[in-house]
């Protein structure tokens, strides 16, 4: 059996991978039919909790105990999260683009298992050939009897909308992705009540990330256990690492989990370019505390060394930076984002990120202060107190938090080079 | 009843009708008829904020409230093309800053701007999640990826000389693109006819050559 | 323990707590006061500001929690001191600070500021920010009435929520995100809300500021009142604010059983009108066509001489409405006692019938909303003529209450109702008689009121409704499942003038005229009572200008605009010989008197008053009488003493024991009682409900149907061209302009368009096309300049309205 998943089919037929036609010939559908022919809605559920399976969005809470909080009142809805924003991710609009019915096949069966009969796909806006792709594939599904009234011919019916966003990270987050599919402002909401009992219109929802749902087909055909037995124990599964900076090769590579981060850097991604030093990396995107060579090369590449490294594998973005780069800027360019990103609602992100992106823009505008790295450190623990990681928060969601994780990363590993630029002098980087 | 926008084209009103009839509730729609009103009126216009509110019912300053949340809906006049630069932190460090100022030194226009002939706006964009591709560029949010100084200011030049009717992501990675993300696979004939993301269901998409 | 609390430790001390209550709202009941911005005790809680982080302790240790968001379970364990709360509170203080403006020195919040307040107490001192801060042009007007500074803003939500959820008026929101996000408007859409003055008093910091009260006074300065609203019959609480003898500000106060500290801008703002130069006075005499100013000696000499002149028969009154219970008694008693009069009545014939009013069996309490599974309101629009009443109905349907509305004209209620019942007036008793038997179209709603608690709001619609309809609607009502009926007048202290006995039918307390026992009790403190049976104020009306009656007093009422022929009311107050007026202002009616006696009005006078659930609340006097001005009560026991007869009415107190004495619901009911046993929420009359005398059964009467072709409904506005609004300069301009409202059907078989001129009477008024007029009726803004002579004599007055051609 092939170690892909989830890009095996658009690596064998990469002209058409994405119609219904090249679906069927591939097995498409089957597991569909599996589902509803042959296996009761408990009995995906309990598939999906025995592959291990733990959410591709970042969390990476396990979806099969997702899917069991499900609160039995009518109507419910699944939404799929396409909303991919975290800088240094691109694997979902691949597998969005590259084979829809892939992940509406596992839409449909996950609406099949948890009882839903409207489900969503929250596209960000910026994916109009996503969005163009899932709307085609959908199309096809239910000229094909795949969706619509009666599924396959069966007594369960299907409703698919796809819903583009609108320019906002922090839709990514799952409330506040309901929030904006209610025609609301993205804000994230309280928790609790989580969206499993109360989600959009207030009604029992299970939000999900692309990947997640994609890989449900295959759990569906060849069980959970047969995925489970792939990879380590607590990260099962292929997972869809996208990397980007300064990599010989860029790209998204599903690949199973628990070698080194040496090998994945240097063996897989094709290390740095022009034979220049590895300076630092972003284990899991933008929101994740920074590794260094110094300390992490030979770190493994799982869902739990990372985290207890002190950072996270996320959403499965690597960022990678070279001997040459101004951390300070990037840094500040992190920093910026996330305050570009914060929603406002909550005092400290929203006054707190935009304050740090002040505060290292003046620095790089050759305008620091000695006191600024204690600012720079006060302003983080205001948002995210005693700076640790997984963080403590003052703030509503972890956007605020996020934006500290630059912060301590430069302080952590490249302080001299942060006070240097302060002092005005003009140090060499690297 | 819902209300309906009698001086939208007919596709409009249509569009506007299907939208509001795949939510459950009608405020859902107020997003997607956003896009729909910003065709109608080249922009989300006040008249098209109040418009949207109509069809959803509620007040137009909720319909404000949720587009100015947005980034993708354009409150004041934009040009034909929206020029896209991603300075995120992937295209930073492949050299976005350069790029950037590329297009604003071949469009004469900073960041946040519009040519005076109308044709050109520029803006300067986080993370569009085209990181393996860095730098990236969108126009009318159709992607190029691997997009060098050189080669966005033949982008420019381009859109001002052919002015295409519509813009295909194929077309222009074909003419200005290198890396990509990933490989995209077969072309998609569908691009952009306006800056709103080309997407049936909106009425902003159209086949290209 | 009780089974309703939970057992919390907060900083080590353990508690008995309710259960269910959010963590910062239990602590600060046992003295533990947490910082907040965000967070409001009648509003959703959205955790924003961030301010009031607390460690509570969980499983993974101690974890910064908001404690508005957070309920109370048993055996929570908070911290609200440590160091790490100490620290969190510190930053957030300090992120609130970074772009806020130090403009304390001039901002009108400056002294009762919980940013100030809190920045002294929990913060760190001087800032760190060195950066730009966020500018923004100064001051907008968001309305009419309130003026936005969102430099100040510190985005806690409370405005947009009590827009929003509270006012059900979405016009202010939050735009943009992140550190530009700022509360706005909508172009040329203000914030035009009845409740908007809310939003003000809500405000944590100055950001919010009302237009009458900018930089009128430091809040070191003034002195606060507490007392009733007596704008209309709900008497929502308040607190008057004065600074150096004048009124400059009203609040809201916490009355959980009535207004739950929400207030209409008219109970907020229209104090203005009783400064205004409007004001009477001094007491005037009527020389020719003009008033000379009189002393308070001359006028009362005159008119003791003119009223003893008269036989007691010959002379009415009307008015009370306005007044507080001890001068309506005192006005009821000098009438009656002193006059020998059974001729008084403070409606103006524009209510419904005061045994109905005063007695209505099972009358439901304003809070018994908030228990109801299915609320009707059939009657005016209550968002027009009791605001803050319709607050109370939105929470309720908000909190998951049926709402069934019925009207012939679209109400305020309509957008939130489950049901909607339309029906032509005349029609009425039909609809009652399809409802009470679930016909067809009525399935539903009777179904919605098959089962209870039912609470019922029952009222006269408008001057075309019979009043015997609300009777009808008042038995039905009364005989649904579990039900309690509210009826709706809105005028003021009307409730309490009636119980005081000011109509033709009741004596004081709820007694009926027909009660003998009772009126023999009562000639045993007063002397022998009239015993002609007393006209009302259409009879007194109709005999004054036949001249069966000859003298009237009016006591702050204004038939000549109120009454439903406005044209008799004039006749009627020409023909008189002799009339004097209490008033604080000339209106329609003062103006034809022959004396004006300038009363003392809200806020000058102490007393007692009652509102439309019975509730008796104490009225605070925060400023004294203006210029000569006198109470009502004080100037009835002059003219009683000049009379021959000692009253008692000069002190407030004396006369509300003489009520407690005589007054059989109001046993008990003393001043006393009020300030020390009731507090704040005062007492519904009767205490013991064994002690009511009048037990109303309404009828259920048969009520005529219309065939004429248009029937006429004048309805009432919340901003009319009553002499408050017209004298309270910010809500004068808020009074709209008139326009018919007609069904497009009718619209077309008389050929109009919107828009369109068309006569109505003696008007010329444009049309406004509205689907939700019932058929073959037109919907008229009652007592707008236009309209204010606008008669609907009778029950039910049909117009012809005829195409401008």
């Amino acid at each position: 059996m092939t170690d892909k998943i989830l890009t095996a089919r658009m690596d064998a037929h990469p002209l058409d991978s994405h119609t219904l036609d090249r679906y069927l010939n591939t097995g498409g559908y089957e597991a569909l039919r599996k589902a509803i022919r042959e296996m009761t809605a408990e009995q995906i559920t309990e598939e999906v909790k025995a592959s291990n399976m733990r959410g591709r969005g970042g969390a990476g809470f396990p979806m099969g105990v997702k899917w069991g909080f499900l609160a039995p009142a009518e109507p419910r809805y699944l939404v799929v999260n396409c909303d991919e924003s975290e800088p240094g991710t691109f694997n979902d609009r691949q597998l969005a683009e590259r084979d829809p019915h892939q992940l509406l096949e596992g839409m449909i069966i996950a609406s099949y298992a948890l009882g839903v009969n409207h489900a969503f796909v929250y596209i960000r806006g910026e994916y109009p050939k996503v969005a163009r792709r899932m709307q085609s594939a959908i199309d096809e599904a239910r000229a094909a009897g795949y969706l619509g009234k009666s599924v396959i011919g069966s007594e369960f019916s299907l409703d698919v909308t796809v819903h583009m966003g609108g320019g906002a990270y922090i839709c990514g987050e799952e409330t506040a992705l309901l929030n904006s599919l209610e025609g609301r402002r993205g804000e994230p909401r309280l928790k609790p009540p989580f969206p499993a009992v109360e989600g959009l219109y207030a009604k029992p929802t299970i939000v999900n990330n692309v990947e997640s749902i994609a890989n449900v087909p295959w759990i569906t055909t060849n069980g959970g256990a047969a995925y489970a037995a792939i990879g380590p124990e607590r990260s099962s599964g292929t997972k869809m690492v996208s990397i980007s900076g300064h990599i010989n090769k860029p790209g998204n590579y599903e690949i199973v989990l628990g070698m080194t981060w040496r090998e994945f850097i240097y063996d897989i991604a094709g290390g740095i370019p022009d034979g220049k030093e590895l300076k630092a990396w972003i284990p899991g995107g933008a929101s994740a505390p920074w590794f260094v060579p110094s300390e992490h090369l030979d770190t493994l590449f799982t869902i739990d060394d990372v985290a207890s490294n002190g950072s996270m594998l996320g959403a499965g973005a690597v960022i990678v930076m070279d001997e040459t780069t101004n951390v300070v800027a990037a840094a500040h360019r992190l920093v910026r984002f996330f305050a570009h990103e914060s929603c406002g609602q909550c005092t400290p992100c929203r006054e707190g990120t935009s304050w740090l992106e002040a505060v290292l823009k003046r620095i790089l505008d050759g305008n620091g202060q000695p006191s600024d790295v204690d600012l720079l450190l006060e302003i983080s623990n205001g948002i995210s107190p005693g700076l640790a990681w997984p963080p403590a928060m003052t703030t509503i969601c972890p956007l605020g938090p996020s934006a500290v994780s630059p912060i301590t990363s430069i302080t952590r590993w490249f302080m001299p080079e942060l006070e240097a630029m302060i002092a005005g002098s003009e140090v060499a980087v690297g | 009843m819902t209300a309906t926008i009698s001086h939208w084209s007919p596709e409009n009103q249509e569009r506007a009708k299907d939208i509001l009839a795949s939510y459950p509730e009608k405020r859902s729609a107020v997003m997607p008829l956003l896009y729909v009103a910003s065709l109608e009126h080249e922009y989300a216009s006040e008249d098209a904020m109040r418009e949207v509110a109509d069809l959803v019912e509620i007040t137009p300053i909720q319909v404000k409230s949720v587009a100015s949340f947005y980034t993708m809906y354009k409150r004041e006049p934009v040009g034909d093309y929206l020029v896209s630069v991603c300075t995120g932190i992937s295209c930073f460090l492949r050299g976005a800053d350069d790029v950037l100022e590329a297009v604003e030194e071949a469009t004469g226009v900073r960041s946040g701007e519009t040519t005076e002939d109308g044709s050109v706006s520029v803006e300067h964009v986080e993370c569009i999640g085209a990181c393996g591709g860095a730098p990236a560029v969108q126009v009318n949010y159709e992607l190029i990826e691997g997009v060098t100084p050189d080669k966005a200011e033949a982008l420019i030049k381009w859109l001002e000389d052919t002015k295409p009717e519509v813009v295909l992501a194929d077309e222009m990675q074909q003419l200005f693109g290198g890396q990509q993300s990933f490989d995209w696979g077969p072309a998609d004939t569908m691009g952009a006819i306006r800056p709103v993301p080309a997407f049936g269901v909106f009425g902003s998409a159209k086949e290209g050559r | 323990m009780a089974d309703n609390t939970v057992s919390i430790t907060i900083n080590g001390v353990t508690h008995e707590v309710e259960a269910g209550e959010r963590l910062i709202t239990a602590a600060e009941n046992v003295g533990e006061h947490i910082p907040r911005f965000c967070h409001h005790d009648k509003l959703e809680p959205v955790g924003k500001c961030r301010m009031c982080l607390v460690e509570v302790e969980g499983p993974r240790g101690k974890a910064l929690m908001t404690s508005c968001t957070m309920p109370v379970s048993d055996g929570m364990v908070v911290d609200t001191q440590s160091d790490v709360v100490k620290k969190a509170q510190e930053g957030i203080l300090e992120f609130l600070l970074i772009n806020h403006p130090l403009d304390c020195p001039v901002c009108d919040k400056g002294g009762e500021c919980p940013l100030q307040d809190q920045a002294v107490a929990y913060g760190r001192g001087e800032s760190r920010f060195i950066e730009e801060k966020r500018t923004y042009t100064k001051p907008m007007p968001v309305s009419d009435l309130v003026l936005l500074d969102r430099e100040r803003c510190v985005l806690c939500d409370r405005c947009v929520r009590v827009a929003d959820d509270i006012a059900g008026d979405p016009l202010i929101e939050f735009i943009e995100r992140g550190s530009h996000v700022q509360i706005n408007t909508f172009p040329n859409e203000p914030f035009s809300s009845y409740f908007s003055g809310n939003t003000v008093q809500a405000c944590p910091v100055g950001a919010l500021t009302s237009v009458d009260y900018r930089f009128k006074a430091r809040p070191w300065d003034l002195e606060s009142t507490r007392s009733v609203s007596l704008i209309d019959a709900m008497h929502s609480n308040v607190e008057i604010h004065t600074s150096r003898g004048k009124i400059v500000r009203v609040y809201g106060a916490e009355n959980n059983s009535v207004n739950e500290g929400w207030l209409s801008d008219k109970d907020r703002f229209a104090f203005a009108a009783f400064s205004s130069g409007a004001r009477v006075t001094t007491p005037l005499v009527r020389d020719g066509d003009t008033f000379n100013e009189v002393s308070w000696g001359e006028a009362l000499e005159l008119v003791s001489s003119k009223l003893g002149s008269f036989i007691g028969t010959e002379v009415g009154a009307i008015g009370g409405a306005h007044s507080t219970n001890e001068e309506a008694f005192a006005l009821g008693k000098f009438v009656r006692s002193v006059i020998r009069s059974p001729h008084i009545d403070a409606q103006v014939g524009d209510g419904i019938d005061p045994h109905l009013a005063a007695a209505v069996v099972n009358r439901a309490r304003i809070d018994d909303l908030d228990s109801a599974a299915t609320i009707l309101v059939w009657g005016p629009d209550i968002k027009e003529t009791l605001p803050v009443l319709y607050l109370r109905v939105r929470k309720a349907v908000r909190n998951g209450a049926t709402l069934v509305v019925a009207s012939p004209y679209a109400t305020g209620l309509d957008s939130i109702a489950t049901h909607v019942v339309r029906y032509r007036a005349g029609s009425g008793a039909e609809t009652l008689r399809k409802l009470g038997q679930g016909d067809g179209d009525h399935s539903a709603v009777a179904e919605a009121l098959a089962s209870g608690p039912i609470v019922a709001l029952v009222g006269r619609s408008s001057l075309a409704e019979d009043p015997k309809l609300v009777e009808a609607v008042a038995a039905y009502a009364g005989a649904l499942p579990d039900a309690k009926v509210l009826p709706l007048l809105a005028r003021g202290n009307i409730f309490g003038a009636l119980d005081m006995g000011l109509a033709p039918n009741l004596l004081p307390g709820r007694v009926s005229t027909e009660d003998e026992s009772a009126v023999s009790e009562l000639e045993y403190a007063w002397g022998p009572l009239p015993v002609d049976t007393g006209k009302d104020t259409m009879e007194m009306l109709e005999a004054l200008a036949d001249s069966d009656l000859r003298a009237l007093i009016l006591t702050g009422a204004d038939p000549v605009r109120d009454c439903p022929d406005p044209e008799l009311a004039a006749r009627a107050l020409d023909t008189a010989e002799f009339t004097v007026a209490f008033d604080a202002f000339i209106t329609d009616s003062s103006a034809r008197a022959d004396v004006i006696l300038p009363a003392a009005v809200w806020g000058e006078v102490e007393g007692t008053a009652t509102n439309l659930e019975g509730r008796v609340q104490h009225l605070g006097r925060a400023i004294p009488p203006r210029g000569q001005s006198m109470s009502v009560a004080s100037a009835i026991d002059s003219i009683g003493r000049l009379m021959g007869t000692e009253l008692n009415a000069a002190d407030w107190k004396v006369i509300n024991r003489e009520i407690a004495a005589v007054a059989p619901t109001y046993a008990g009911l003393t001043a006393d009682f009020l300030t020390f046993e009731a507090g704040d929420e005062g007492a519904i009359a009767p205490l013991e409900s064994d002690s009511q005398p009048l037990v109303h059964t309404p009828a259920d009467v048969s009520v005529p149907v219309v065939t004429d072709r248009f029937t006429l409904h004048l309805v009432p506005s919340l901003y009319d061209d009553s002499v408050v609004v017209r004298n309270t300069e910010i809500l004068a301009p808020l009074a709209g302009h008139a326009a018919v409202r007609m069904h497009p059907k009718d619209a077309s078989s008389i050929a109009v368009t919107d828009g369109q001129m068309v006569h109505v009477g003696n008007l010329e008024l444009p049309v406004v096309i509205d689907p939700d007029v019932v058929q073959r009726s037109v919907v008229l803004p009652r007592n707008l300049n236009e309209t204010k002579n606008l008669a609907a004599t009778g029950a039910i007055r049909v117009e012809t309205v005829r195409g401008d051609a």
